[in-house]
């Protein structure tokens, strides 16, 4: 290996902090399921969790607010998508499965 | 067929008025391709969970959530190591940008090992995909992203060869980006089997 003449100081203290950030909501989550909190605002907490994480991936790691309208599009539609059915069936659960019945 | 008649290969490299494409284009059909095969199992996921609630809230206590917190912190630490891979290639420092790829290969390697472990662990407690509805799907889930993560390894150590024998530059490193385009994809997806699998409970 040799070394490269044009070597610049490359920008890591985004990602080392967006590293940081998923694992302490990795722990967060945790907390939460550990805890005593059940019911509508568990998983309302739970699909927040889910969205930041995603979006700090998706924002820091995959750079898609830099990337072409289309990848950016669907990498925040996927990431939204489970958040949302999560509100929807926190919100709607029996009326959800209603729809969903064959 | 005349040469002239050959679109000019796009490398998706350069920088355009309506975004730049993180890799090449090929990947990103995969990774969409991805994304759609997971929105069904997790369409699935939600479906049985809006019949079942109370079957996914009990049987999901049943799992280890220590498994599940080793795998996510080993994805994510694996996707932070081949992002710094990506930032340090593209500041042109070819040897960090390496030791980088080989640290996120490392602890990628936990992954399947993690899940060898998970499953002797379920299997010491009973629990088989037919243990019922909230464990069918968590093994469609989990296994299907497994077999995610395998492609992705296997990518890791193809990008590697490349960058051991110079196939990359600052100017021109697609195939690395590609490469930790999917592993983030493929971590954005385990970050949202986590919570659904071991987090609801």
């Amino acid at each position: 290996m040799k070394a490269n003449d044009t070597a610049r100081p490359a920008a890591l203290t985004p990602l080392v902090l967006s590293w940081f950030a998923l694992v302490c909501l990795t722990f967060v989550g945790l907390g939460l399921s550990q805890g005593d909190m059940r019911g509508i605002w568990f998983q309302l907490l739970v699909a927040a969790l889910v969205w930041f994480k995603g979006w700090i991936v998706a924002r820091y790691f995959i750079e898609s607010h830099l990337a072409h309208p289309f990848i950016a599009t669907v990498v925040r539609v996927f990431v939204l998508c489970v958040p949302l059915a999560l509100v929807l069936t926190a919100l709607l659960g029996e009326r959800f499965a209603r729809l969903a019945t064959l | 067929m005349t040469a002239a008649a050959i679109p000019a290969f796009d490398t998706g490299d350069k920088p355009a008025a309506r975004g730049r494409i993180p890799g090449n284009h090929g990947i990103w059909v995969g990774i969409t391709c991805e994304f759609v095969e997971f929105l069904l199992l997790f369409t699935v996921y939600f479906v049985a969970r809006a019949h079942f609630p109370d079957a996914f809230e009990s049987d999901a206590a049943r799992l280890s959530i220590v498994a599940g917190t080793v795998i996510t912190l080993l994805m994510v630490t694996s996707s932070f190591f081949i992002a710094c891979s990506v930032a340090t290639m593209r500041a042109g420092r070819r040897r960090a940008s390496i030791w980088w790829l080989v640290a996120g290969l490392v602890v990628a390697l936990g992954y399947p090992l993690a899940k060898y472990l998970e499953i002797q662990w379920n299997v010491a407690h009973g629990i088989n995909g037919a243990s019922g509805i909230f464990f069918t799907v968590y093994y469609y889930l989990t296994f299907t992203h497994l077999v995610h993560g395998f492609w992705g390894i296997l990518g890791m150590l193809w990008v590697l060869v490349r960058h051991l024998n110079n196939g990359y530059t600052a100017e021109n490193h697609s195939g690395l980006e590609a490469l930790a385009s999917y592993w983030h994809a493929t971590d954005i997806i385990w970050l949202i089997i986590f919570p659904l699998c071991y987090v609801l409970a």
